[in-house]
Order: structure tokens, then C-alpha cells, then sequence
């Protein structure tokens, strides 16, 4: 049996291009195509274009560092208007592959498609050198900004101008899910900043920066770490070097994010008898988080249950 | 005046380094993320059709830089300096240009690029889960096959990853072997053609499946190659293919689980490929009537692995790989069937996702594979990447 590989080829040739007509086809279902990295941007997407068709690519107990530029979420870039992500680094080690692989023109940057959380407001700890040594840090700063309402307000002003540029015909309707957002945001944050009075200047120590803002906005004071070096796991001599921090007596709790392991926080919480509390690091995070709103209300619900 | 003009130039390179330092940060702009690869090993002995050596040795040494050159295309280069019986070897594993905007997901790449067949070969090898590449990777492909071609992929619009493509090469490491230099080889040797399909199973597990076809112009042996063993002996540090044969299909799948599809903490990897080379013997025609290579032994070579990799936490994992081929060795007037079965074990320690040290047991079994013994054989290794943080394949 011998192929002849030029006949191959032309054949090969024959069926791409069939696939691509039906490609096309399938594709003029009406709607915006968004794709998020992590389900924060899913919500607020819901919030400003609740007509669209939204995927995140990644839940609340997933850790966004490390994510695998899987198949099914090649198909799903490859099919995306738009793609929301929180930038600054945090997706380092699996945005570009995915975009390499999805072969999609239309959200490879952000003059077109491609919309960076972090580069619509000022991150915190942005850092001026950074090394190796030092962890996994983002010299961009911390790119887990969404636990900071008026931040996130101000993600969703630069995302409604991002889903008019790519979707000019329902810039009004935009406009009007925006104000409507703002609204309702604007009224809540008082009322957060009420309930959340008690907390304020309470130490924790907790998991990674992963809750760095919403702590800087309630005035909470994350005195240690879980891990040694951001992205290094908790150890059992700097467990230990924990332990005897704690044991001054001012820590209120330690805290948790979903996606992260409960081991070394349920040691340390055993021994310095400290409640531990999990939070949602995003929607979805627990049964209570569905939107962004009872996300915050969650996590603050949970903070005041254990003081 | 001068001074002026020296004041103006003062404050245009301040602006200079000032902008350089702005775009600093991002890859995706103008500055290219640069990294390298740190690998050096120890090895109790040495192993059929590998790069490696008995004793202690550097692996593969690597510097990769890439960016987007401009909003259409992206390139990508890496220089990989080897060590070969005391000769520093400078060879160029990668050095292509890739589209970034053509349209209906269509993509193009050229230059010297590693092939999308299968499913471990366009993996870089220092993300590999073992020292070395499975045998049938190191008999059919040279461990890892890159080569001077274009590609031309396509990925559906559909929700069920689908992707296929088609590349061309020059095929120069895929020639069959020709000690007389008198065999009048194809410029272009090799077209491969493929296919991967992928998905997520539920929360907790994602999969892909490839089908690949390679026609190798080159790949059919000559008669006459009485030294056949010989030449093998000598090619034992090259990236060539040291098994060809004009058809090769591969098949290949993996699978990944990761408890809520979090990759932090806990996470197996299942993986397996296939491959049959078919068409490597003489033609008839060419044969002299005495010989009779044709009837005797299979009409195919082939090889598979199997292999599982489990984190067990962020700073260990372990795998277990079998994996065996089985070749024949052209003499005088007939084929010599030969197998080699491997079973290996590893266990890696990981202070963070650029540093890994290895530890590698390794159970060789041949059978009149290039003389080799049955032996064991241990590896110890580390792998270490610094610089830019590269973004890893599925």
C-alpha cells in the first residue's frame, strides 16, 4: 500500500475547508461570545451583558496560578468576542498557550478583545524588582482585586466601554445594565462598611495575599502568612514559627480560600486555638456565593462569625 | 547651542531607559521573555538510543527567547548547547515564526519547529515526567522530532476542542541510513498530517485523543547497508531517527484528574501513544535474486507506553512508565527482529514549579536490541528553568 502524499494532502485540504464552512454557520448564533479566566469576571459580566454567553474558565476551587491550557478551554477561547481576565501576571503560565493554541485574532490583545482587570485601577504591592527568590510575586501587584468594591467599580466602567467597542450595537443597553450595576453596588458598599464596623483592626493571619484587599478595605491586619513565599506551601517549620506568633494571643483567626488546602491551617488552628475560616475566593466559592453580591456578603458574614 | 543640544540628548536618553524600563514588564510588547534551562544528571548506565551518558553528565542545556514581533506574527527561538564526548554542541531546537491573526482559526507556522504528531513530541522535553523520552519516541522520532518545514493548523469553533493540521519538512533527521552517500534524497522528506480532539470529563478530569499519519520519502532502507550496525553505532548522539520507514501512524491520548480540577495540590496525568512504521524494507526491484528480505520477519515496526504521573502534593510526585518497541535490524540477507521493554519508576521533588530533582529506576529488557543486557539503571537528575515563566501545554 503506498499513499501517494500529495493526493493526501489535497484531500486533507478538501475537508478543511468543508470544516470551515460549517464553522461559520454554527457561529452566527446571535449574542457576544465572552470567555472569563476566573468567575468574579463571569459575574460581572452577567451583571453588564446578562444576554450574552458566558464561560469562566476556571471555579472558585481552582487556583488560578495553575491551570492547565486544556482542551476545552481552547474551544472555548477560539469561539470568544471577548476575553476578561484579572491580568497582572496572574495567568501567566496559561492565557498565552491558550491564545497561541485558539488561534482566535479577535482577543489575542487589548487594543481588540483581550480586557486586564488590573490595568483599569491601581493594583496594591506592585513591586519595583522583583526575584525568584522572593516566590511566585507579581511585579504587577496583587492581581486578586476583586474583594475591593470601588476598584471593581472601576473594572466595570472600563468593561462597559470594552463591550461597546467590540459590540457597538447595544452600547445603550451597556450603558443602562452599567447604571443599573453602579446603582445597586453603591448602595451596598455603605451598608458592607456598616456591618463590617467590628472587624476593623483585627489581626489574621491567612493563606497567600488572596484576600489582601478585601482586608485593606475593612481594615483588617493579615500579620502572617501560611506560606513561606507566595506560591510555596506552608512548611512545618514556618508552621511552627506561625505557632508561636499566635500565641501572643492577638490573632483573631486564620483564613482560608477555597481552593486552598486546609491542612496546614487546620494544624495551626488546633494548636493556637484559632477558628479557621474558609472563604470563597470568588462566586461560586460556597452555597451562599452566586453573584457578586452575596459574595461579599458571604465573606463578610463569615469574618463577623468568627470574632 | 552644544549645550542645548547635549541637554536635549541627556533628557531624550533618560526617556530612553525610562521606556525601556516601562515595557520591561510585559512579553507581549516588545521586549521578549528569555529563559533558560538548567539540567544535569547522573547515570548508572548507559541507555539504548539516548542522548545521555554513563557517569555524570549536563542534559539538555537550553535558552529560549520569544515575543510577539509584531501584531501578526510571534517568534520564538531556542538554543539548546549540548555536550558531546567532551565537545560543546550548539544546536538550534526552535527557531520559528507563528501567525497570530489569520482568520477562521487558522494558524500558520515556519522555521524550525517541533511537530504537532502525537502527543508528547511538541512538549518541551524538560517537562517530562522522566529522564528520557520512551523508547519508541527514541527509535522512530530521535527523541523528539523538530525539523526546517510549515505548518498549517485549524481549530473548529466548536465546543469539543478540535484541531488539525498539516506541516511539511525537510526530513534530513528521518533518512533512512545510506553509508555509501550515493542515495539521491528528497529536499523534502517528510508531510505529516493530524488530528486532536479534547474535553473536560465532569469537574474533575479533561482528556485528549490525536490520530497522526507521517509519510517519510526517505524513510525506505536500501539494500546493500552490509554495516548497518556500525552506522548505528556512530549516529548513537544524533537526533536522528535511527528506525524509519515510509509510513508511521501514531495514536495517542491522555488524561488528567485533579480533585476539582484544582492543579495546586493533587493531580494524576495518564497518558499513552501508539506507533506503527510500516514500508521500511528494500524494494523488491532493487533487491539482487539472491536476497529475500520481503518474506522474512514482520512488515512493521512498532512501539507503545503507557505512563502515570501523580502529584502527591506541591512538592512531590511520582510516575510509572512502561513502555517497549520493537524494530528490525537489516543484515546481509535478512531482518533481525529486535525488542527493547522498559519499566520505569520516578520520583521527583519540587521546591517550587521551576526546580525539580529527580530520582529514576529503570528496568531494561532487550532482546537482541543492539546488544544490549538486561540491566537496571538508575538516574538522578535535576531540572531547573529560570527567567521568563513559560506557559506549559496540556
Amino acid at each position: 500500500m503506498r499513499i501517494n502524499s500529495k493526493r493526501f494532502l489535497t484531500r486533507g485540504l478538501k475537508v478543511l475547508a468543508l470544516t470551515l464552512a460549517l464553522g461559520t454557520a454554527s457561529n452566527a448564533i446571535a449574542g457576544l461570545n465572552i470567555f472569563t479566566c476566573e468567575p468574579e469576571y463571569a459575574a460581572l459580566a452577567q451583571e453588564l451583558a446578562p444576554d450574552a454567553r458566558i464561560y469562566s474558565a476556571t471555579t472558585a476551587m481552582q487556583d488560578p496560578h495553575q491551570v492547565q491550557a486544556r482542551p476545552s478551554l481552547i474551544a472555548k477561547m477560539r469561539q470568544a468576542d471577548l476575553a476578561i481576565c484579572a491580568g497582572a501576571d496572574l495567568e501567566i503560565g496559561w492565557l498565552p498557550m491558550l491564545q497561541m493554541k485558539s488561534a482566535n485574532a479577535k482577543v489575542r490583545s487589548t487594543d481588540q478583545g483581550l480586557f486586564f482587570a488590573a490595568e483599569q485601577i491601581d493594583t496594591l504591592d506592585q513591586m519595583k524588582s522583583v526575584n525568584r527568590s522572593m516566590g511566585d510575586v507579581h511585579a504587577k501587584g496583587n492581581p486578586h482585586l476583586h474583594f475591593d468594591p470601588k476598584r471593581l467599580l472601576g473594572v466595570a466602567e472600563a468593561l462597559t466601554q470594552k463591550l461597546t467597542q467590540v459590540d457597538p450595537g447595544s452600547a445603550a443597553q451597556y450603558q443602562a445594565n452599567l447604571v443599573r450595576f453602579s446603582q445597586r453596588w453603591n448602595d451596598a458598599i455603605p451598608r458592607w462598611e456598616e456591618k463590617a464596623k467590628p472587624l476593623k483592626g483585627k489581626k489574621i493571619i491567612a493563606y497567600h495575599s488572596s484576600f489582601k484587599y478585601l482586608f485593606n478595605w475593612l481594615g483588617l491586619e493579615q500579620v502572617a502568612d501560611l506560606e513561606p513565599k507566595p506560591g510555596i506551601p506552608p512548611s512545618s517549620s514556618h508552621l511552627a514559627s506561625l505557632l508561636s506568633r499566635a500565641k501572643q494571643g492577638d490573632v483573631m483567626a486564620i483564613v482560608i480560600a477555597s481552593y486552598q488546602s486546609e491542612r496546614g491551617a487546620d494544624w495551626l488552628g488546633e494548636r493556637a486555638e484559632l477558628p479557621v475560616i474558609v472563604l470563597p475566593m470568588s462566586v461560586g466559592g460556597n452555597e451562599q456565593s452566586v453573584d457578586l453580591f452575596s459574595l461579599y456578603e458571604s465573606a463578610i458574614d463569615l469574618l463577623l462569625a468568627a470574632k | 547651542m552644544t549645550i542645548l543640544t547635549m541637554r536635549l540628548m541627556g533628557v531624550a536618553a533618560a526617556c530612553a531607559i525610562f521606556s525601556i524600563n516601562a515595557v520591561a514588564e510585559d512579553s507581549s510588547l516588545t521586549n521578549p521573555a528569555i529563559s533558560a534551562v538548567l539540567e544535569g544528571y547522573y547515570q548508572s548506565a548507559e541507555r539504548p538510543m539516548s542522548e545521555r551518558v554513563e557517569g555524570f553528565g549536563l542534559g539538555h542545556t537550553e535558552v529560549a527567547m520569544s515575543a510577539n514581533i509584531d501584531d501578526m506574527f510571534y517568534g520564538k527561538l531556542t538554543a539548546v548547547i549540548e555536550m558531546h564526548d567532551g565537545e560543546t554542541e550548539l544546536g538550534l531546537e526552535e527557531a520559528f515564526i507563528q501567525t497570530l491573526a489569520m482568520p477562521y482559526g487558522l494558524s500558520m507556522r515556519a522555521g524550525r519547529f517541533l511537530s504537532d504528531i502525537g502527543y508528547l513530541n511538541n512538549q518541551h522535553v524538560h517537562t517530562d515526567a522522566f529522564s528520557d523520552r520512551p523508547a519508541a519516541y527514541r527509535a522512530f522520532l530521535g527523541s523528539h522530532y523538530f525539523d526546517d518545514g510549515v505548518r498549517l493548523s485549524y481549530v473548529a469553533p466548536t465546543d469539543l476542542y478540535w484541531t488539525m493540521g498539516v506541516e511539511a519538512f525537510k526530513g534530513d533527521n528521518m533518512r533512512a541510513a545510506d553509508e555509501h552517500n550515493e542515495r539521491d534524497f528528497k529536499s523534502t522528506g517528510v508531510y505529516t498530517a493530524f488530528t486532536k480532539i479534547g474535553g473536560d470529563a465532569g469537574i474533575n478530569g479533561s482528556w485528549q485523543a490525536g490520530l497522526s499519519y507521517l509519510r517519510n520519502e526517505n524513510g525506505r532502507m536500501t539494500a546493500e547497508e552490509h554495516e548497518y550496525a556500525a552506522v548505528l553505532e556512530e549516529h548513537e548522539h544524533s537526533h536522528s531517527a535511527q528506525y524509519t520507514g515510509e509510513n508511521t501512524y501514531v495514536a495517542d491520548f491522555v488524561y488528567k484528574w485533579a480533585p476539582n480540577g484544582n492543579y495546586k495540590y493533587q493531580h494524576l496525568s495518564i497518558s499513552g501513544e501508539f506507533f506503527r512504521v510500516t514500508d521500511f524494507k528494500p524494494l523488491e526491484e532493487e533487491l539482487d535474486e539472491n536476497d529475500a528480505y520481503g518474506d522474512e520477519g514482520k512488515d512493521y515496526q512498532d512501539g507503545w507506553y503507557l505512563s502515570g504521573v501523580y502529584q502527591l502534593s506541591p512538592h512531590w510526585s511520582a510516575g510509572l512508565r512502561y513502555g517497549q518497541v520493537g524494530t528490525q535490524l537489516m543484515l546481509d540477507d535478512h531482518f533481525d527482529p529486535q525488542k527493547l521493554k522498559e519499566t520505569e519508576v520516578s520520583l521527583a521533588w519540587h521546591q517550587s514549579h521551576f526546580s525539580t530533582v529527580r530520582l529514576q529506576y529503570t528496568n531494561q529488557q532487550g532482546s537482541n536490541f543492539d546488544g544490549i543486557e538486561d540491566d537496571n539503571i538508575i538516574t538522578l537528575q535535576y531540572v531547573m528553568t529560570l527567567g521568563a515563566h513559560g506557559a506549559h501545554q496540556f
